[in-house]
């Protein structure tokens, strides 16, 4: 009976899924929250938008993200050079904030989506999944692409009275990461992923 | 139907609905489904959630009286506060950057901040009121937390790229420190908060009415 119940994480309203719901949005009908999304295809485009994420992270990491120029001297930020050089510097604490929020988690998270969805898709449930799934829901909130590429931008607009900033490549990738990355967080469901969980316990008391 | 009237509740990490035994205190337990921790609802949620808005209003202080960045050049050394920091792009015409700052560091947390402390006080006096309009203040509260961070980043990477010997050097001030604690104090007290408890009133109602009735 519980597996076609679904209980609103906002207001505890607890409601039966109907049977014949297979597609779209289910909403608590006491505070309006979104319990389900259903959305067809979700497998295949998060496997498609990890793999960009994923290929956006390396080039993001790997080339130069701004240099600075100021008559006659000019300085190269990498992702990682520059959080080093944070350290350096004795911010050791945001230092590691900087670290956390825009590349371990963000890692972390791209990482997993890509180990859960490329054997899914192939129709493989990975014994991760679990373990991947509780992770996915604790970082969430810790991410902070976006919120580091507003960052930039202000901070671009900073350095421009200073000196001549020329963006990297890295910049660019970083900027389509960030989109990328939104994207994966609004198709994003749990949900299926949580009844083939179920499905496999099943099968394993059956046998 | 309500979960909590039939002793239920979704797990708070795969929503797997789970009925929990009548008598309390038999230890934790966990879902079936992820085998994390299952609460009616969260733990102590009132008290932790305001232990953490005491505090980051403490934190806010210095935030915002030390400054964020300190600009060292052969002229003297420069220190900015958020304030001045806002002050600064008002007056060399950035407005847009002025208001992006403004808000992520001083609307956002207050904002923060005030409906917390309206949520705290309105599910302890309970509350029938505005139930609808309180959840959407608290999703709103997870949504925007996270981009009080724009300063700080804009402090480390101001840090990251302007090192020029001893012709230009930036380095971050303390207030950056603090600013970043409130950050993620604010956002652990939202998390700590349940907006279940929100709606619990109407429980509260119905077993006095019961309580009456018998």
């Amino acid at each position: 009976m519980a597996e076609k119940m679904v209980c609103c994480h906002e207001c505890d309203e607890l409601l039966h899924i109907p049977q014949t719901q297979k597609e779209g949005r289910l909403k608590c009908p006491r505070c309006g929250t979104v319990l389900l999304r259903q959305k067809k295809g979700m497998v295949e485009i998060m496997y498609a938008l990890s793999i960009a994420a994923a290929i956006l992270f390396l080039l993001t990491n790997y080339f130069p993200f701004l240099s600075f120029h100021v008559v006659g001297n000019t300085s190269h930020a990498n992702f990682m050079t520059s959080i080093v050089y944070l350290f350096g510097e004795g911010d050791w604490l945001i230092g590691i904030a900087v670290l956390m929020t825009t590349v371990v988690v963000p890692l972390i998270r791209i990482g997993l989506m890509l180990s859960l969805f490329g054997p899914i898709y192939h129709g493989i449930i990975p014994p991760y999944t679990v373990l991947a799934l509780k992770v996915l829901s604790h970082s969430l909130p810790w991410a902070m692409l976006d919120v580091f590429l507003v960052g930039v931008f202000v901070s671009m607009v900073k350095l421009v009275k200073m000196g001549t900033i020329v963006p990297g490549l890295s910049l660019w990738a970083f900027m389509v990461m960030v989109f990328v990355m939104a994207a994966m967080q609004v198709v994003f469901d749990p949900h299926p992923l949580w009844e083939k969980v179920d499905e496999r316990r099943r099968q394993k008391g059956m046998a | 139907m309500r979960a909590i009237e039939l002793g239920m509740t979704n797990c708070h990490v795969c929503n797997q609905v789970v009925k929990l035994p009548k008598h309390k205190g038999e230890g934790t337990v966990l879902c079936p489904r992820c085998g994390e921790e299952v609460h009616l609802r969260k733990p102590n949620s009132i008290q932790y959630t305001w232990a953490l808005v005491i505090a980051s209003i403490i934190l806010y202080i210095p935030a915002n009286v030390l400054p964020m960045m300190e600009v060292e050049t052969f002229a003297g050394t420069q220190a900015d506060t958020i304030i001045s920091g806002v002050i600064y792009f008002l007056e060399t015409g950035s407005y847009l950057i002025a208001s992006v700052i403004f808000i992520a560091s001083i609307i956002v947390p207050i904002t923060k901040l005030i409906i917390l402390i309206y949520l705290l006080v309105s599910v302890q006096k309970k509350s029938p009121l505005h139930k609808k309009k309180r959840k959407k203040l608290y999703v709103l509260t997870e949504l925007i937390g996270k981009w009080s961070m724009v300063d700080v980043y804009v402090v480390a990477i101001m840090i990251a790229l302007v090192h020029f010997g001893g012709l230009t050097e930036i380095k971050a001030g303390d207030g950056a420190t603090y600013f970043l604690l409130v950050v993620v104090v604010t956002m652990i007290a939202a998390m700590q908060f349940d907006p279940k408890l929100i709606w619990d009133t109407e429980i509260q109602e119905k077993r006095e009415t019961d309580a009456g009735n018998a």
